[in-house]
């Protein structure tokens, strides 16, 4: 039998609470300690306890992250989705399942690896069977697939830094399962693991732990949240970085932490921390930006520096909480009732998503205006490969805002809307300074700040407001484009689409298209991205939502003459991106337009 | 021309004349228990000699919240949305905890939309005043109930109010809040001292000011109106605000009982009793006294319920002791040694 090396998929479903997903990291890792290019994905319900997870390990020699197209190797132990996961293998797939729960075992075109995961657990520790089964399942794995102790040691010490006695019985467990795996089968399946040099010294780091990190780094003063799924861990990251990075030698914080008593509140503590002067944040996913946009509106209109991270998850209303989409587009850019336009950045890599931490302070304090961060619960809650942090190459950019009596002294025609440079951006005085103090407010206003129902103090200031963020537009992070010299196909895509769009790229010009690729990074639209859709035949816009929402922006934006070459592909199931579907999609599309 | 040498301005204790603490016009209409509010908010300020740029004016949406308009107009301020004034209040607090927050709001914007905020600001043992301007209807959207409305009182327009007001007092006393009066606009030596001593506490002071609405509640029915709140006022105690600047001992000495609170900046408020004696100490007391009040269709006023021993919100936050505000760029972002070490461990090495 020919051998199929490091390019499967594993899909291992348990039930969640179980304690799977640390023996499903500790596989991970272990893969990638051996240098196999490996993605990780954790398909979690909306539970704490029971419900059913899938976690999915893609072995790609080419680097894909996404999950494939089909398993080639399942565990089995949940019986909760058992006869299902069964039914959906192709014959020849490789099933490793748990004897112990009793369930049939019917498929004869699979290739079987019973294993009586349970009864190896107990016999190691009853108490913590339930665990144990877990490690098990990786120990029979790495023996079936060739997975070296060596890694497996080094993952479960990192899984279980400094726990001695937690490291001593995962690693136990590890050696029941492979020793059952090697007294009891012969290997009957194609699939191999091998070691491959490491070319790149990388490391496994989430997207919310990464913005986290990124916002510490940012100079955070103040982080008010409320907790909901997929953002908790973004800003449970910068607690949590809080004692050692942000706080000084008698133990006192410079960043303060307010959990609000709802999103409504927690937006009102960013924009009240904004306007005394202070970098403020949320964290939140789209009911809490639902619930937010009357403070994006006073933030926009009273021209207050707020930062908002939304980690997007599977919408409308409760949605799919532990699902991924990108759905959330249209509402950021156009928060709030009445004329509003908003800054969005969205990271489509871990090192972004620092990158995007920190720069968001800057680009709100700048603009004085809400910027949000879109991210999404794969990006966020996924660990991703990733080089390392890059340290900010400018200083903090304070923005407008006058802090000395002298500088202040030397204005002339001051006013806290006044446009005095012309790029729409007005100078601000804090409160307690004694300088300029005006009563901010959400209605009407003159560029003194004064309220006014005036119809051309109203006209002036959204026409001002207008052109202060498209001033912002080629100043914010231009979109990273892949071309190809003919022209032909370009795909316009963001976010956390960035890490199957080599995949997708590879089928289409694997029927001979030539692809180019333009991944945005933030809104509004860089003036680059016209440039990118005109030097292109025809340019589809691939998202991860139903209704094409950057495809609606770009078609409302773009002058008339190129709206026609700018065709929408939006699918979303909730799961990850896998390639497949996409491409075929784009190829449908491009066939309609060809026609 | 006349002879007399020109009147010296009078100035407060850091040398501020009045004229300094004012604001804009009222737009409010004539009348208006709000305005009454505002004239004691300059003085109070004025008397206690607090630097005007030093005081942040925060409010809500309605007729109270527009107020900060036209008092101190040397403060900045934030007329945020409707209800939330308290945690754009908390956010500002946590980046600059120096400034003297003063917030005024409504029984709309307090009692209905924005409760929450309300409940969660006084559970943080926010500091600030807070000042409820309390007229039991919605005064800019034109006479409706608001839920501070007195069970079978009856505004200008429309039925009796049958629905079970929010004593805002008594809820606050059921929070732990450190500081709960109530006031009426019309006992303006009442609510100055209240208001003084507010500013001189640390946590949360909330002050429900009862304050007719001329337009929409002022009428004979109304539990609300300056004739009613005048004839039915149960007045716990004469108050005096004693200055940290002034010496105690300088103070004439009422005849009859008193107790002398001090404040968390050595200021004291002396209240004598009137009649039964009122331990502001007591919140089972101060419960008691607001719940007699409302079956004997009467208003209690006073220092209702205080409590100096607990934390306010800055020592929860567990913050270095200057402002965040002004905290070096240099404490903010970690150095660049500092993530190229996060780097390696991150990898292991």
């Amino acid at each position: 039998m020919d051998t199929i090396v490091n390019d499967f998929t594993i899909n291992i479903a348990t039930a969640n609470g179980t304690g799977s997903q640390s023996a499903n990291l500790i596989l991970l890792q272990s893969l990638f300690d051996m240098g196999v290019p490996v993605s990780g994905k954790n398909l979690f319900p909306s539970n704490i306890s029971g419900l059913p997870t899938w976690y999915i390990v893609r072995l790609s020699e080419q680097g894909y992250q996404a999950p494939g197209d089909r398993t080639h190797v399942q565990v089995l132990v949940n019986k909760a989705t058992w006869a299902e996961d069964l039914a959906s293998l192709e014959p020849g797939s490789v099933v490793v399942w748990n004897t112990d729960s009793k369930m049939p075992m019917d498929r004869t075109d699979v290739v079987s690896y019973p294993v009586p995961m349970t009864k190896l657990a107990r016999s190691l520790s009853p108490k913590l069977a339930k665990l144990v089964t877990n490690i098990v399942y990786v120990g029979v794995l790495a023996e079936i697939l060739g997975i070296t102790d060596k890694a497996l040691h080094k993952a479960v010490a990192g899984q279980f830094k400094g726990k001695a006695s937690a490291i001593e019985l995962n690693k136990t467990a590890l050696e029941l399962g492979r020793n059952h795996a090697k007294e009891n089968f012969t290997k009957g399946d194609p699939y191999v693991v091998e070691e491959r040099p490491i070319e790149k010294d990388r490391f496994f780091f989430e997207g919310n732990e990464a913005v986290a990190l990124g916002c510490i780094f940012g100079g955070v003063q103040l982080l008010a949240w409320y907790p909901i799924t997929p953002s908790s861990s973004l800003a449970e990251g910068i607690i949590g970085w809080i004692p050692r990075l942000r706080t000084n030698d008698e133990g006192e914080a410079t960043c303060a932490v307010i959990q609000a008593e709802d999103e409504l509140a927690a937006a009102g503590m960013v924009l009240g921390a904004g306007w005394a002067g202070g970098r403020g944040m949320t964290a939140t996913s789209g009911p809490g930006i639902s619930l937010m946009q009357e403070f994006i509106g006073l933030a926009y209109f009273a021209e207050i520096p707020s930062v908002f991270w939304d980690v997007n998850r599977v919408g409308p209303s409760t949605g799919l909480p532990t699902r991924t989409q990108q759905s959330d587009l249209a509402m950021l850019y156009e928060g709030s009732h009445g004329d509003t336009q908003h800054i969005v950045i969205m990271p489509g890599t871990v090192e972004e998503c620092f990158e995007f931490g920190w720069r968001a302070f800057d680009i709100s304090e700048r603009y004085q205006t809400p910027v949000f961060g879109l991210s999404d619960l794969d990006l966020g809650m996924n660990r991703w490969a990733c080089e390392g942090f890059t340290y900010p190459d400018t200083p903090m950019d304070r923005g407008k805002t006058i802090r000395e009596q002298d500088v202040f002294d030397a204005m002339e025609n001051f006013g806290r809307y006044r446009d005095l440079d012309g790029d729409g951006i007005p100078y601000r005085t804090l409160p307690g300074s004694g300088m300029a103090p005006i009563l901010y407010r959400g209605t009407g206003h003159n560029p003194d700040g004064v309220y006014s129902e005036k119809p051309d103090d109203y006209f002036n200031l959204m026409t001002r407001l207008k052109d202060k963020i498209n001033g912002a537009r080629d100043e914010l992070p231009a979109p990273i484009l892949r071309e190809e010299e003919e022209g032909d196909v370009g795909v316009i895509y963001f976010g956390s689409m960035e890490n199957t769009i080599e995949e997708i790229d590879d089928m289409l010009e694997a029927t001979g298209l030539k692809v180019s690729q333009c991944r945005v990074r933030s809104l509004p639209i860089h003036s680059e991205v016209e440039a990118f859709i005109r030097r292109h035949k025809t340019t589809i816009v691939l998202e991860i939502n139903r209704d094409g929402q950057l495809w609606g922006i770009l078609r409302r934006e773009l002058p008339n003459d190129i709206v026609g070459k700018v065709h929408s592909v939006a699918y979303s199931d909730g799961m990850p991106p896998r390639a497949r579907i996409y491409s075929d999609k784009i190829l449908e599309t491009l066939k309609e337009v060809n026609q | 021309m006349s002879d007399k040498p020109a009147r010296a301005i009078k100035l407060n204790v850091i040398n501020e004349p009045k004229e300094n603490y004012k604001g804009g016009p009222s737009s409010l209409c004539p009348g208006c228990g709000h305005d009454q509010i505002s004239n004691v908010i300059i003085n109070a300020a004025w008397e206690n000699g607090i630097e005007p740029h030093r005081i942040a004016k925060m409010s809500g949406i309605g007729c109270s919240s527009k107020t900060p308009a036209y008092y101190l107009g040397q403060s900045h301020g934030f007329n945020t949305v409707h209800g939330r004034m308290p945690s754009v209040t908390t956010g500002a607090y946590a980046i600059n905890k120096d400034l003297l927050y003063l917030g005024v709001s409504g029984d709309g914007d307090s009692a209905s939309i924005g409760i929450g905020q309300l409940i969660h600001a006084i559970r943080r043992n926010m500091d600030m005043v807070y000042i409820v301007e309390n007229n039991g209807v919605y005064g800019l959207t034109k006479g409706q109930y608001s839920a501070t409305a007195d069970i079978g009182s009856k505004k200008k327009k429309g039925k009796a109010n049958e629905t079970q007001p929010i004593d805002l007092c008594a809820l606050a006393i059921n929070l732990g809040c450190t500081f709960v009066a109530r006031s009426f606009s019309g006992s303006k030596k009442q609510l100055t001292s209240l208001i003084k001593a507010a500013m001189s506490h640390k946590g949360f002071a909330l002050i429900d000011v009862i304050s007719p609405c001329v337009t929409f509640n002022n009428n004979d029915e109304s539990m609300r109106s300056y004739q009613y709140v005048k004839e039915n006022e149960v007045t716990l105690h004469m108050a005096d605000y004693i200055p940290h600047f002034e010496p105690v001992a300088e103070v004439e000495v009422p005849e009859g009982h008193f107790t002398d609170i001090t404040l968390h900046d050595g200021s004291t408020i002396r209240l004598e009793t009137i009649s039964d004696s009122h331990d502001p100490s007591d919140s089972m007391a101060a419960l008691t006294a607001l719940h007699q009040a409302e079956m004997d269709k009467k208003h209690v006023t006073g220092l209702l319920y205080f409590d100096s021993s607990k934390p306010s919100l800055a020592e929860d936050l567990g913050i270095v002791s200057t402002p965040l505000l002004d905290v070096a760029a240099s404490e903010l972002r970690p150095s660049e040694e500092m993530l190229n070490q996060m780097n390696s461990e991150f990898l292991g090495q």
